[in-house]
């Protein structure tokens, strides 16, 4: 059975149709790559499976739980991770703060006020993988960009979630971090499904998984990334011709 | 070369909290024994009071405003509805010995040709039934009022807008003589409180003390919330609120929490603060006291909680002073310090104070993310 | 000689009706009033009641002095002769003598020397209704339509044959509608009148359709099934068109109180909404126009008092002047350091507000200011049942006219153009080399001036003093956290919709419950538009 499961999704923005009978499923532990030009409705779908916007009509299921009915902070505790384009970290918390408020644990109001939990363990297992533990106690603020998107990374792996929505990861990195990314992300998958919106396909290239192009809201086409590369559909739209 | 702590817990009270619970005692102790040789004046007793009020309210404020990032320009309101709830305690006090030494009915019904106490002032008679209401009203009413605001996830400066609107309407409904409450000249003359008379130097002292234990102990409730991990929680969602949605906090009820827990202690301060000013009255719910309460808190410091309680003490004094000397000049000097502060010190004084010692502790070779740690 | 003086007084008397219209007044010689008056002296409240009915059915309006003065308790008799006499309490424990009629002074006496001629409520309802009959033929027009309005009130069937005389001679259209009307209530008040004309009668009330009317045929009584229908009938449709009135009324002011929200928030919608910056001083700038309207003034008063009426037209540039060079000052001296920082603007500006409430109060004083309203800004007129104040309608109009220009200047000018793109986008505006600076102090400075002339509105329906724009604040940011922060149009549906909301829910509330449900609603409408009214929707506004 499928992890997550989209099945005609519409959504309009006054009068615009920004999802338009959007439909694809991912599998567990799937690295999927959705690319599209501007507009396509890569952000909206991200949003109405993470419960931020409701859709006008179709299903949205994610491991048996209807997501049209969820807010972001309910499809987190089901076991979505979200990664947004620009690093989003809690500048004046420090870099182990931010991993221990990512950590699965009692999220309710009165669980956290008394919470006695020991996280060190568990903290210094993910700073060494974003190798960042020297920096365990600065603030995030005082990282560089790139640290910040690894630290949110990792307090993404903090939650171990099942699925993954990983905006536009390369934008701003090196060739050298977009490599390591690339790398990470393949590594991840598996253990969690991974779905990476791009706009770079080198980067595509490298993840080297199922794509999905999407245009005016509906998925175009689907498959390894050298067939549709060679639709002409594809090549119509999205590679500018 | 800095050791990783074993657990990354904050104390309770750091150097900066003992010291600022041993100015607390300092002032339980010495005031009064001031005022005992002489040194001190029957009235600044009562002073140190109303400003250790302010403080408490302040403290309040910064919780909310500091930690959480929620600007609420409607804090008077709850400080005036704990003000208005033990008011109507010793209104009831009074008895027969108003005026009109009417036993049943205050002074102010009797006079409007009120027949009959109204059901919201049964139970006033009974002092805890006041104290219980001072916290309990405005609670409720922080949590009526953030539940359908937070939900709707109304923010920032609509946010601080709907606040002002909120202690606005309240200050119109309570300058209506029909609301029961007084109307204009609100609740005053009042004789005593739990058999203490009101106008007694003793008396007078025993509630400055105990505004410094309020004061203490709405710190230290602060400061506990502060450093747990829902402490965290509520920082984050001030840096980023989505990212804490995302991480699965329903942020609502932490904000909601926060925003009842902080208006209770406002209740609270407003409690103790209508005894020892004997009135309370609409002119508390005026949106320009709530916005003086958020520059106590911005000169003091924000998100340091004893800055708060400092900026409070030292606006409030310096209006004192002032609006004897120059009356004129007051309101300039206010609004100057709200410009100075935004544009030169966003950090307040505290704020300032911790980067100067950041500063020393550089300039001496030691990493400040030692200090740090401890704060 | 006497014949001459005479013919010379009859002649000006033809020439006085010739000029005034129908006659005035009959003629009755002074001796047969002087007789009447004489039994005043020590007649009972009987006695009393028979001079005041033999009096209306004279019909001399020179006998009204001496009804109001009996009514007044004023008329004496001299117990030395029983001369009826008017008395005025003078210093010195005298009383000052009058004769009733002509008015002139006889001599001034000890009190214990006259003695009253006493009324009761009786008499005086008896001589309200004499004094309504007699002034129904008063040649000045303003007494006659006071006369008829006081005959319909009465409607007292004894005034009928005097009503009936006077109406025959008037040609007034406005008066004579008026008479007729208390003819038709006087008909209604009597059971014994025929039924054809009741029915008349009550066509007439059902006509007239005001709340008097309502009243006039809910105090009918008859036998008679179909007059008592139609009477129910009657009351029926004027309930219906009293609750439409009503409604239009409380329409008109609800755009009223609508136009002047709009006017102090239209300036909030631009500094607010266009460049998101939080004007807490901006009551205080619409104060400081209406100061300027009050500084205007006191120099016209002073040096020009024949420019009075066109103090406004001065006042409402210079206002708009005034009030935006502050608000650049304030743009350029604080506003701009806290860009992106919406909260601690809000914070810096209320310093600002405070700061310009005290020296408002320090160069002009505490207290309200009076400032005078022009000539054509006074009085008002009725249209249909509404009552319209000029003030009001000129203040609808000139709101109108502000959001007009303020449309056009956004739309239509360099400086609106570039306004809108500094708020699109900041750096790419830079870039292609707007200076974002400049287009910020100017944008801030016409939010200013617009708040200068809600300034010169306020002044005219408003207490001028250093608290005017306290009260506006908070409901002009209501205003336009309803709209919608920044759209023009979405202020102007705010205003008008709130302004018309509070109208329509004050009679079953009151004006502050009205306010405090008002603002119940703009919390719950937020829950389901945090954005408002009439904000963008979609992902646009949320990156």
């Amino acid at each position: 059975m499928s992890l997550l499961t989209l099945d005609g999704v519409t959504r309009s923005f006054d009068g615009f149709k920004a999802i338009n009978g959007l439909s694809f499923a991912i599998e567990p532990g799937e690295l999927r790559a959705v690319i599209g030009p501007n507009g396509a409705g890569k952000t909206t779908m991200m949003d109405i499976v993470t419960g931020k916007t409701r859709p006008d009509g179709g299903s949205v299921r994610f491991d048996g739980h209807d997501m049209t009915k969820t807010d972001e902070a309910g499809s987190a505790r089901l076991g979505i991770g979200r990664k947004f384009q620009k690093p989003t970290v809690f500048e004046t918390h420090t870099v182990e703060d931010n991993l221990v408020l990512s950590l699965k644990d009692d999220r309710s109001v009165f669980g956290t006020l008394f919470s006695k939990t020991d996280h060190a363990a568990r903290v210094a297992d993910l700073l060494a993988l974003i190798r960042l533990e020297d920096r365990r106690l600065d603030f995030a603020a005082d990282l560089s960009h790139g640290q910040k998107q690894w630290l949110e990374i990792g307090m993404l792996l903090a939650q171990d979630p099942k699925l993954l929505l990983v905006d536009e990861p390369a934008a701003g990195m090196t060739d050298e971090e977009t490599e390591r990314t690339a790398t990470l992300l393949r590594d991840l998958a598996g253990d969690h499904a991974i779905v990476v919106v791009e706009h770079d396909m080198e980067f595509v290239r490298q993840l080297d998984c199922k794509v999905t192009v999407l245009h005016q809201g509906s998925v175009l086409a689907e498959g390894a990334l050298d067939a549709v590369s060679a639709n002409e559909k594809v090549i119509e739209v999205y590679l500018g011709r | 070369m800095l050791t990783p702590a074993p657990l990354n817990r904050k104390r309770l009270l750091n150097t900066r909290g003992w010291t600022f619970l041993i100015v607390l005692a300092a002032i339980a102790v010495g005031v009064p024994y001031l005022n005992a040789t002489g040194a001190l004046p029957d009235y600044a007793v009562s002073l140190i009071g109303k400003y250790l009020c302010f403080a408490l309210l302040a403290i309040a404020l910064d919780l909310l405003w500091g930690y959480c990032g929620i600007l609420s320009l409607g804090h008077g309101a709850f400080f005036a509805l704990g003000g208005y709830a033990m008011g109507m305690h010793l209104m009831r006090e009074i008895g027969d010995r108003g005026v009109y030494a009417n036993p049943d009915l205050p002074d102010f019904m009797v006079f409007l040709n009120w027949q009959e106490l109204p059901w919201f002032w049964w139970g006033f008679d009974l002092f805890w039934f006041a104290a219980v209401m001072a916290l309990f009203v405005p609670g409720l009413l922080a949590f009526v009022f953030g539940w359908f605001a937070f939900r709707s996830r109304v923010t920032g400066v609509y946010l601080s807008i709907i606040t002002q609107a909120m202690t606005y309407a309240l200050m119109l409904a309570f300058f209506r003589n029909e609301m029961g409450f007084g109307g204009n000249n609100g609740l005053t003359d009042f004789k005593d409180v739990l058999g203490f008379d009101l106008q007694s130097q003793d008396t007078r002292i025993g509630l400055m003390v105990l505004s410094t234990l309020a004061v203490a102990l709405g710190f230290l409730i602060c400061r506990a919330v502060v450093i747990s991990k829902a402490g965290k929680v509520i920082v984050g969602i001030r840096d980023s609120e989505s990212r804490m949605r995302f991480l699965g906090y329903r942020v609502e009820g932490y904000k909601l929490f926060v925003f009842v827990l902080s208006a209770m202690l406002a209740g609270l301060a407003g409690a103790l603060y209508t005894p020892q000013v004997g009135i309370i009255n609409p002119g508390e719910f005026s949106p320009a006291n709530s916005i003086e309460i958020v520059i106590w808190v911005a000169i003091g410091g924000r998100g340091t909680l004893v800055g708060a309680a400092i900026g409070a003490v030292l606006i409030a004094a310096a209006k004192t002073l002032l609006t004897g000397l120059y009356p004129e000049a007051w309101l300039f000097v206010l609004g100057g310090i709200f410009v100075f502060v935004t544009i030169f010190m966003p950090r307040g004084v505290l704020g300032a104070w911790d980067s100067m010692i950041d500063e020393m502790w550089h300039t001496r070779g030691m990493d400040p993310r030692e200090r740090r740690l401890a704060a | 000689m006497v014949r001459v003086f005479r013919s010379l007084v009859i002649i000006a008397g033809l020439f006085q009706m010739m000029m005034l219209g129908p006659s005035y007044g009959q003629t009755s010689d002074e001796g047969t009033l002087r007789a009447e008056m004489a039994r005043l002296a020590g007649a009972d409240f009987d006695g009393i009641a028979d001079v005041v009915t033999s009096l209306a059915s004279i019909g001399d309006p020179e006998a009204a002095p001496l009804l109001r003065a009996l009514r007044g308790g004023d008329i004496y008799w001299r117990k030395s002769d029983r001369l009826v006499v008017r008395a005025e309490k003078i210093p010195g424990r005298l009383l000052r003598l009058f004769d009733p009629l002509t008015g002139e002074t006889l001599e001034d006496v000890k009190k214990r020397t006259i003695k009253k001629v006493k009324v009761n409520n009786t008499l005086r309802r008896s001589i309200d209704t004499a004094l309504g009959t007699l002034t129904l033929r008063s040649p000045d027009r303003a007494t006659r339509l006071d006369a008829a309005g006081q005959v319909f009130r009465n409607r007292d069937p004894a005034t009928l044959p005097a009503l009936d005389a006077a109406l025959v001679d008037e040609a007034d259209a406005q008066i004579a509608g008026i008479m007729r009307d208390a003819r038709a209530a006087i008909l209604l008040n009597d059971a014994t009148a025929d039924p054809a004309e009741t029915r008349s009668a009550i066509e007439r009330m059902v006509a007239r359709g005001d709340p008097a009317a309502r009243n006039i045929l809910a105090g009918l009584d008859t036998r008679d099934p179909t007059l008592a229908a139609a009477a129910q009938d009657g009351i029926a449709a004027i309930d219906r068109s009293l609750r439409l009135w009503g409604y239009a009324q409380n329409i008109w002011q609800g755009l009223s109180l609508g136009s002047v929200l709009l006017l102090a928030a239209i300036g909030l919608a631009i500094t607010f909404g266009v460049m998101g910056v939080i004007n807490m001083a901006h009551g205080e700038l619409v104060m400081i126009g209406a100061y300027t309207t009050f500084a205007v003034q006191e120099v016209i008063r002073a040096s020009a008092p024949g420019l009075f009426d066109m103090s406004l037209f001065i006042a409402a540039p210079l206002a708009f002047l005034v009030a935006g060079l502050v608000g650049i000052c304030i743009e350029r001296g604080v506003v701009r350091f806290l860009y992106g920082r919406p909260l601690e603007t809000l914070l810096a500006t209320w310093g600002v507000s405070l700061i310009l409430q005290q020296a408002v109060r320090s160069i002009f004083g505490p207290n309200n200011r009076e400032v005078g309203n022009p000539s054509f800004m006074s009085g008002a007129f009725e249209l249909g049942g509404l009552t319209i104040t000029w003030n009001r309608l000129w203040i609808i109009l000139f709101a109108l006219a502000v959001f007009v220009f303020l449309l056009f200047v956004m739309k239509r000018t360099m400086l609106g153009l570039q306004m809108r793109a500094v708020t699109q986008n900041r750096a790419m505006a830079a870039n292609m080399g707007i200076r974002t600076g400049w287009v910020d102090a100017m944008t801030f400075g016409l939010g200013a001036g617009i708040a200068g002339l809600a300034g010169v509105a306020l002044s005219q329906i408003d207490n001028v003093s250093p608290n005017l724009g306290q009260s506006y604040i908070v409901d002009s940011f209501m205003v336009v956290v309803f709209g919608g922060a920044g759209n023009l149009w979405g202020a102007l549906a705010g205003a008008f919709t709130l302004g018309i909301a509070n109208k329509f829910l004050e009679p079953f509330s009151g004006a502050v419950l009205a306010k405090v449900l008002v603002l119940i609603f703009i919390i719950l409408f937020i829950q389901k538009r945090p954005r408002g009214l009439f904000a963008l929707k979609g992902r646009a506004v949320e990156g």
